[in-house]
Protein backbone atom coordinates (compact mmCIF):
# COMPACT_ATOMS: atom_id res chain seq x y z
CA UNK A 1 0.00 0.00 0.00
CA UNK A 2 2.75 2.14 0.89
CA UNK A 3 4.96 1.25 -1.92
CA UNK A 4 2.35 2.23 -4.16
CA UNK A 5 1.60 5.41 -2.75
CA UNK A 6 5.60 5.63 -3.35
CA UNK A 7 5.80 5.04 -6.73
CA UNK A 8 2.77 7.26 -7.51
CA UNK A 9 4.78 10.26 -6.11
CA UNK A 10 7.67 8.87 -7.80
CA UNK A 11 6.34 8.69 -11.40
CA UNK A 12 5.10 12.19 -10.94
CA UNK A 13 7.92 13.64 -9.74
CA UNK A 14 10.23 11.53 -11.62
CA UNK A 15 11.14 13.41 -14.41
CA UNK A 16 11.56 16.58 -13.24
CA UNK A 17 14.34 15.31 -10.55
CA UNK A 18 16.11 12.38 -12.22
CA UNK A 19 19.06 14.33 -13.70
CA UNK A 20 19.78 16.18 -10.52
CA UNK A 21 21.26 13.91 -7.62
CA UNK A 22 19.43 14.47 -4.07
CA UNK A 23 21.94 13.54 -1.59
CA UNK A 24 19.57 14.15 1.05
CA UNK A 25 17.43 11.51 0.08
CA UNK A 26 20.19 9.26 -1.31
CA UNK A 27 19.47 6.79 1.60
CA UNK A 28 16.09 6.23 0.78
CA UNK A 29 14.68 2.41 1.39
CA UNK A 30 12.91 2.03 -1.58
CA UNK A 31 14.22 -0.51 -3.87
CA UNK A 32 14.76 0.71 -7.40
CA UNK A 33 11.72 -0.48 -9.39
CA UNK A 34 12.45 0.29 -12.81
CA UNK A 35 11.79 -3.30 -14.32
CA UNK A 36 7.99 -2.47 -14.80
CA UNK A 37 7.27 1.17 -14.55
CA UNK A 38 9.41 4.13 -16.65
CA UNK A 39 12.69 3.71 -18.88
CA UNK A 40 15.85 2.39 -17.14
CA UNK A 41 18.13 4.86 -15.29
CA UNK A 42 14.96 7.29 -13.95
CA UNK A 43 15.25 7.41 -10.38
CA UNK A 44 12.14 7.39 -8.35
CA UNK A 45 11.71 10.17 -5.54
CA UNK A 46 9.36 10.69 -3.31
CA UNK A 47 8.32 13.90 -1.39
CA UNK A 48 7.26 11.42 1.38
CA UNK A 49 10.94 10.28 2.23
CA UNK A 50 12.07 13.75 2.63
CA UNK A 51 9.36 14.91 4.72
CA UNK A 52 9.80 11.78 7.26
CA UNK A 53 13.76 12.84 7.28
CA UNK A 54 12.71 16.67 8.17
CA UNK A 55 10.49 14.80 10.75
CA UNK A 56 13.08 13.03 13.17
CA UNK A 57 15.71 15.81 11.90
CA UNK A 58 13.79 18.14 13.82
CA UNK A 59 12.71 16.12 17.09
CA UNK A 60 16.59 15.15 17.22
CA UNK A 61 16.97 18.72 16.99
CA UNK A 62 14.45 18.83 20.22
CA UNK A 63 16.57 16.34 22.14
CA UNK A 64 19.58 18.33 21.77
CA UNK A 65 18.23 21.44 22.53
CA UNK A 66 16.39 19.65 26.03
CA UNK A 67 20.12 17.86 26.76
CA UNK A 68 21.69 21.35 26.35
CA UNK A 69 19.04 23.19 28.59
CA UNK A 70 19.61 20.49 31.33
CA UNK A 71 23.58 20.73 31.02
CA UNK A 72 23.54 24.16 31.60
CA UNK A 73 21.55 24.67 34.81
CA UNK A 74 23.80 21.27 35.95
CA UNK A 75 26.80 23.42 34.89
CA UNK A 76 25.64 26.48 37.08
CA UNK A 77 25.11 24.34 40.46
CA UNK A 78 28.32 22.48 39.76
CA UNK A 79 30.74 24.78 38.88
CA UNK A 80 30.44 27.01 42.22
CA UNK A 81 31.46 23.79 43.89
CA UNK A 82 34.08 23.07 41.75
CA UNK A 83 35.58 26.66 42.14
CA UNK A 84 35.14 26.59 45.39
CA UNK A 85 36.93 23.00 46.31
CA UNK A 86 39.69 24.53 45.33
CA UNK A 87 40.70 26.31 48.45
CA UNK A 88 41.28 22.69 49.47
CA UNK A 89 44.28 21.84 47.29
CA UNK A 90 46.06 24.86 47.61
CA UNK A 91 47.24 24.58 50.67
CA UNK A 92 48.40 21.25 50.05
CA UNK A 93 50.40 22.07 47.07
CA UNK A 94 52.01 24.91 49.39
CA UNK A 95 53.12 23.44 51.74
CA UNK A 96 53.95 19.94 50.02
CA UNK A 97 54.16 21.10 46.15
CA UNK A 98 53.56 19.20 43.20
CA UNK A 99 56.12 17.01 41.72
CA UNK A 100 54.88 15.85 38.59
CA UNK A 101 58.26 14.57 37.45
CA UNK A 102 58.96 12.38 40.21
CA UNK A 103 60.43 8.69 39.84
CA UNK A 104 59.12 5.83 42.04
CA UNK A 105 58.81 2.44 41.70
CA UNK A 106 55.29 2.24 42.20
CA UNK A 107 52.91 4.64 40.15
CA UNK A 108 49.43 4.02 40.46
CA UNK A 109 47.71 6.38 38.02
CA UNK A 110 43.94 7.32 39.04
CA UNK A 111 41.73 8.18 35.76
CA UNK A 112 39.09 10.38 36.41
CA UNK A 113 35.94 9.99 33.58
CA UNK A 114 31.79 10.52 33.34
CA UNK A 115 29.93 7.74 33.81
CA UNK A 116 27.75 9.45 30.81
CA UNK A 117 28.88 9.65 27.10
CA UNK A 118 27.55 12.72 24.72
CA UNK A 119 30.07 14.79 26.12
CA UNK A 120 33.00 15.82 23.86
CA UNK A 121 36.61 14.68 23.87
CA UNK A 122 36.89 14.68 27.80
CA UNK A 123 36.97 11.20 28.65
CA UNK A 124 39.08 10.54 25.77
CA UNK A 125 41.42 13.09 26.55
CA UNK A 126 42.24 11.94 30.43
CA UNK A 127 42.67 8.17 28.91
CA UNK A 128 44.84 9.26 26.84
CA UNK A 129 47.03 11.47 29.40
CA UNK A 130 46.63 8.12 31.41
CA UNK A 131 48.11 6.01 28.66
CA UNK A 132 50.74 8.14 27.81
CA UNK A 133 51.77 9.16 32.03
CA UNK A 134 51.60 5.17 32.02
CA UNK A 135 53.96 4.74 29.52
CA UNK A 136 56.28 7.35 30.61
CA UNK A 137 56.53 5.92 33.90
CA UNK A 138 57.30 2.29 32.97
CA UNK A 139 60.54 1.04 32.94
CA UNK A 140 62.63 -2.10 34.03
CA UNK A 141 61.29 -2.61 37.98
CA UNK A 142 58.76 -0.05 37.71
CA UNK A 143 55.14 -1.08 38.22
CA UNK A 144 52.42 1.31 36.67
CA UNK A 145 48.76 0.51 37.64
CA UNK A 146 45.48 2.49 36.87
CA UNK A 147 42.47 2.95 39.30
CA UNK A 148 39.53 3.54 37.24
CA UNK A 149 36.35 6.05 37.95
CA UNK A 150 33.97 6.16 35.47
CA UNK A 151 31.92 4.13 33.39
CA UNK A 152 33.67 5.99 30.17
CA UNK A 153 37.36 5.77 30.90
CA UNK A 154 36.68 1.85 31.81
CA UNK A 155 35.56 1.05 28.69
CA UNK A 156 38.48 2.24 26.99
CA UNK A 157 41.28 0.76 29.23
CA UNK A 158 39.50 -1.82 29.50
CA UNK A 159 40.70 -3.04 25.95
CA UNK A 160 43.98 -2.47 26.13
CA UNK A 161 45.27 -2.02 29.29
CA UNK A 162 43.59 -4.78 30.90
CA UNK A 163 46.16 -6.06 32.85
CA UNK A 164 46.94 -2.84 34.64
CA UNK A 165 43.90 -2.02 35.93
CA UNK A 166 43.86 -2.44 40.06
CA UNK A 167 40.37 -1.29 40.72
CA UNK A 168 37.40 0.28 38.84
CA UNK A 169 34.57 2.58 40.85
CA UNK A 170 31.51 3.68 39.12
CA UNK A 171 28.03 5.20 39.89
CA UNK A 172 29.74 7.57 41.67
CA UNK A 173 27.14 10.84 40.40
CA UNK A 174 24.31 8.98 41.63
CA UNK A 175 23.70 11.54 44.39
CA UNK A 176 25.21 14.84 44.34
CA UNK A 177 29.14 14.94 44.67
CA UNK A 178 29.80 15.27 48.69
CA UNK A 179 33.09 15.13 50.18
CA UNK A 180 32.19 12.82 52.45
CA UNK A 181 30.73 10.14 49.22
CA UNK A 182 34.41 11.30 47.62
CA UNK A 183 36.43 10.84 50.81
CA UNK A 184 35.20 6.96 50.82
CA UNK A 185 36.07 6.07 47.63
CA UNK A 186 39.88 7.49 48.60
CA UNK A 187 39.74 5.86 51.41
CA UNK A 188 39.03 2.99 49.18
CA UNK A 189 41.83 3.09 47.09
CA UNK A 190 44.02 3.92 49.58
CA UNK A 191 43.35 0.85 51.59
CA UNK A 192 43.35 -1.35 47.81
CA UNK A 193 46.52 -0.10 46.57
CA UNK A 194 49.98 0.00 47.37
CA UNK A 195 51.85 2.92 45.51
CA UNK A 196 54.38 5.44 46.37
CA UNK A 197 53.09 8.06 44.16
CA UNK A 198 49.56 8.47 42.96
CA UNK A 199 48.80 10.67 39.62
CA UNK A 200 45.12 11.85 39.57
CA UNK A 201 44.57 12.64 35.87
CA UNK A 202 41.14 14.66 35.32
CA UNK A 203 39.77 18.04 32.78
CA UNK A 204 40.36 21.08 35.05
CA UNK A 205 37.59 23.17 34.42
CA UNK A 206 38.71 26.50 32.60
CA UNK A 207 35.84 27.60 30.67
CA UNK A 208 32.48 26.55 29.66
CA UNK A 209 34.42 25.69 26.30
CA UNK A 210 38.17 25.02 27.63
CA UNK A 211 39.26 21.99 30.10
CA UNK A 212 42.78 21.60 30.68
CA UNK A 213 43.78 18.15 31.18
CA UNK A 214 45.65 18.14 34.30
CA UNK A 215 47.56 15.59 36.56
CA UNK A 216 47.87 15.71 40.56
CA UNK A 217 50.43 13.56 42.44
CA UNK A 218 50.17 12.89 45.57
CA UNK A 219 53.53 10.71 47.26
CA UNK A 220 53.17 8.35 49.93
CA UNK A 221 54.01 9.76 53.64
CA UNK A 222 57.77 7.35 52.76
CA UNK A 223 58.47 9.22 49.64
CA UNK A 224 57.90 12.58 51.19
CA UNK A 225 60.18 11.83 54.18
CA UNK A 226 62.91 10.47 51.46
CA UNK A 227 62.71 14.13 49.15
CA UNK A 228 62.76 15.84 52.09
CA UNK A 229 65.71 14.80 53.16
CA UNK A 230 67.29 14.32 50.14
CA UNK A 231 66.68 17.84 49.56
CA UNK A 232 65.06 19.76 46.57
CA UNK A 233 61.67 21.23 46.60
CA UNK A 234 60.40 19.54 49.90
CA UNK A 235 63.53 20.28 51.79
CA UNK A 236 61.84 23.10 53.53
CA UNK A 237 59.72 21.07 55.70
CA UNK A 238 62.09 20.37 58.12
CA UNK A 239 61.59 23.96 58.95
CA UNK A 240 58.52 23.59 60.00
CA UNK A 241 57.62 22.96 63.27
CA UNK A 242 55.43 19.67 64.88
CA UNK A 243 53.39 20.23 68.00
CA UNK A 244 52.15 17.60 69.96
CA UNK A 245 53.16 13.96 70.64
CA UNK A 246 53.10 12.57 67.38
CA UNK A 247 56.61 12.06 65.22
CA UNK A 248 56.99 13.39 61.43
CA UNK A 249 56.06 9.98 59.80
CA UNK A 250 52.91 9.83 61.81
CA UNK A 251 51.86 13.26 60.91
CA UNK A 252 52.99 13.01 57.31
CA UNK A 253 51.02 9.97 56.65
CA UNK A 254 48.39 11.31 58.11
CA UNK A 255 49.04 14.51 56.13
CA UNK A 256 48.94 12.56 52.71
CA UNK A 257 46.07 11.07 53.33
CA UNK A 258 43.75 14.04 53.78
CA UNK A 259 46.02 15.29 50.89
CA UNK A 260 44.76 12.68 48.72
CA UNK A 261 41.29 13.00 49.81
CA UNK A 262 40.83 16.38 49.27
CA UNK A 263 42.90 16.66 46.21
CA UNK A 264 40.32 13.78 44.67
CA UNK A 265 37.18 15.62 45.81
CA UNK A 266 38.31 18.79 43.68
CA UNK A 267 39.65 16.73 40.55
CA UNK A 268 36.11 14.73 40.92
CA UNK A 269 34.20 17.95 40.79
CA UNK A 270 36.35 19.84 38.39
CA UNK A 271 36.10 16.43 35.87
CA UNK A 272 32.20 16.98 36.68
CA UNK A 273 32.18 20.64 35.94
CA UNK A 274 33.97 19.72 32.77
CA UNK A 275 31.42 16.94 31.82
CA UNK A 276 28.40 19.79 31.76
CA UNK A 277 30.52 22.14 30.22
CA UNK A 278 31.80 19.69 27.56
CA UNK A 279 28.31 18.39 27.06
CA UNK A 280 26.43 21.80 26.80
CA UNK A 281 28.89 22.79 23.84
CA UNK A 282 28.71 19.37 22.09
CA UNK A 283 24.92 19.71 21.83
CA UNK A 284 24.76 22.97 20.99
CA UNK A 285 26.74 21.95 17.97
CA UNK A 286 24.28 18.88 17.66
CA UNK A 287 21.71 21.21 17.23
CA UNK A 288 23.22 23.53 15.18
CA UNK A 289 23.83 20.87 12.26
CA UNK A 290 20.52 19.63 12.69
CA UNK A 291 19.38 22.96 12.36
CA UNK A 292 21.57 23.05 8.77
CA UNK A 293 20.40 20.00 8.04
CA UNK A 294 16.84 20.66 8.17
CA UNK A 295 17.35 23.89 6.11
CA UNK A 296 19.29 21.90 3.35
CA UNK A 297 16.14 19.07 3.87
CA UNK A 298 13.55 22.31 3.64
CA UNK A 299 15.27 23.69 0.54
CA UNK A 300 15.31 20.51 -1.33
CA UNK A 301 11.67 19.71 -0.55
CA UNK A 302 10.27 23.10 -1.47
CA UNK A 303 11.85 23.08 -4.81
CA UNK A 304 10.89 19.37 -5.18
CA UNK A 305 7.45 20.32 -4.81
CA UNK A 306 7.57 23.29 -6.57
CA UNK A 307 8.90 21.76 -9.98
CA UNK A 308 6.12 19.62 -9.70
CA UNK A 309 3.40 22.05 -8.90
CA UNK A 310 4.77 23.72 -12.61
CA UNK A 311 5.13 20.82 -14.50
CA UNK A 312 1.29 20.28 -13.83
CA UNK A 313 0.44 23.40 -14.38
CA UNK A 314 2.38 23.41 -18.23
CA UNK A 315 0.78 20.32 -18.38
CA UNK A 316 -2.60 21.80 -17.68
CA UNK A 317 -2.13 24.95 -19.64
CA UNK A 318 -0.76 23.26 -23.02
CA UNK A 319 -3.40 20.37 -22.85
CA UNK A 320 -6.17 23.37 -23.06
CA UNK A 321 -4.10 25.23 -25.67
CA UNK A 322 -3.90 22.34 -27.72
CA UNK A 323 -7.73 21.89 -27.20
CA UNK A 324 -8.01 25.30 -28.23
CA UNK A 325 -6.19 25.66 -31.15
CA UNK B 1 43.57 17.78 73.24
CA UNK B 2 42.24 13.99 73.32
CA UNK B 3 43.53 13.51 69.46
CA UNK B 4 46.68 13.48 70.25
CA UNK B 5 46.83 10.34 72.72
CA UNK B 6 43.64 8.96 70.29
CA UNK B 7 46.20 8.62 67.21
CA UNK B 8 47.67 5.80 67.79
CA UNK B 9 44.20 4.04 68.66
CA UNK B 10 42.47 4.20 65.26
CA UNK B 11 45.66 3.31 63.89
CA UNK B 12 45.09 0.02 65.68
CA UNK B 13 42.05 0.15 64.43
CA UNK B 14 42.84 -0.19 60.92
CA UNK B 15 41.18 3.14 60.47
CA UNK B 16 42.67 6.16 57.69
CA UNK B 17 42.90 9.59 58.83
CA UNK B 18 40.37 9.96 56.51
CA UNK B 19 37.51 7.78 58.24
CA UNK B 20 38.64 9.02 61.28
CA UNK B 21 37.93 12.46 60.25
CA UNK B 22 34.82 11.36 58.51
CA UNK B 23 33.60 9.78 62.01
CA UNK B 24 34.56 12.98 63.84
CA UNK B 25 32.61 15.49 61.11
CA UNK B 26 29.67 12.75 61.54
CA UNK B 27 29.92 13.50 65.23
CA UNK B 28 29.77 17.25 64.86
CA UNK B 29 26.96 16.70 61.94
CA UNK B 30 24.98 15.09 64.50
CA UNK B 31 25.46 17.75 66.95
CA UNK B 32 23.28 19.97 65.34
CA UNK B 33 19.43 20.99 66.19
CA UNK B 34 16.69 19.03 64.54
CA UNK B 35 15.57 20.93 60.92
CA UNK B 36 19.36 21.33 60.49
CA UNK B 37 20.45 17.85 61.46
CA UNK B 38 18.05 15.97 58.86
CA UNK B 39 19.27 18.06 56.14
CA UNK B 40 23.03 18.04 57.31
CA UNK B 41 22.75 13.92 57.33
CA UNK B 42 20.51 13.24 54.30
CA UNK B 43 23.44 15.82 52.18
CA UNK B 44 25.78 13.32 53.37
CA UNK B 45 24.57 10.19 51.02
CA UNK B 46 27.24 7.68 50.03
CA UNK B 47 27.13 5.63 47.11
CA UNK B 48 29.10 4.17 44.75
CA UNK B 49 30.44 0.84 42.90
CA UNK B 50 33.66 -0.62 43.41
CA UNK B 51 35.12 -3.67 41.99
CA UNK B 52 38.67 -5.12 42.66
CA UNK B 53 40.70 -6.16 38.98
CA UNK B 54 43.25 -8.80 38.86
CA UNK B 55 45.10 -9.68 36.09
CA UNK B 56 42.78 -8.16 33.56
CA UNK B 57 39.47 -9.57 35.34
CA UNK B 58 37.28 -8.63 38.12
CA UNK B 59 37.73 -10.35 41.27
CA UNK B 60 34.38 -10.33 42.76
CA UNK B 61 31.53 -8.94 41.66
CA UNK B 62 31.10 -5.53 42.09
CA UNK B 63 29.33 -4.03 45.38
CA UNK B 64 27.82 -1.13 45.96
CA UNK B 65 28.02 1.04 48.98
CA UNK B 66 25.23 2.63 51.03
CA UNK B 67 26.58 4.13 53.82
CA UNK B 68 24.37 6.46 56.27
CA UNK B 69 27.61 7.70 57.92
Amino acid sequence: MAMAAFRREGRRLAPLISPRPITAVRSSPLPPTHEDEGPIGVRYISTQVVRNRMKSVKNIQKITKAMKMVAASKLRAIQSRAENSRGLWQPFTALLGDNPSIDVKKSVIVTISSDKGLCGGINSTSVKISKALHKLNSGPEKENKYVVLGEKAKAQLVRDSKKDIELIITELQKNPLSYSQVSVVADDILKNVEFDALRIVFNKFHSVVSFLPTVSTILSPEVVEREAEAGGKLGDLDSYEIEGGETKSEILQNLAEFQFSCVMFNAVLENACSEQGARMSAMDSSSRNAGDMLDRLTLTYNRTRQASITTELIEIISGASALEG
Amino acid sequence: MASNAAVPFWRAAGMTYITYSNICANLVRNCLKEPYKTEALSREKVHFAISKWTDGKPEKPSKSFFLPL
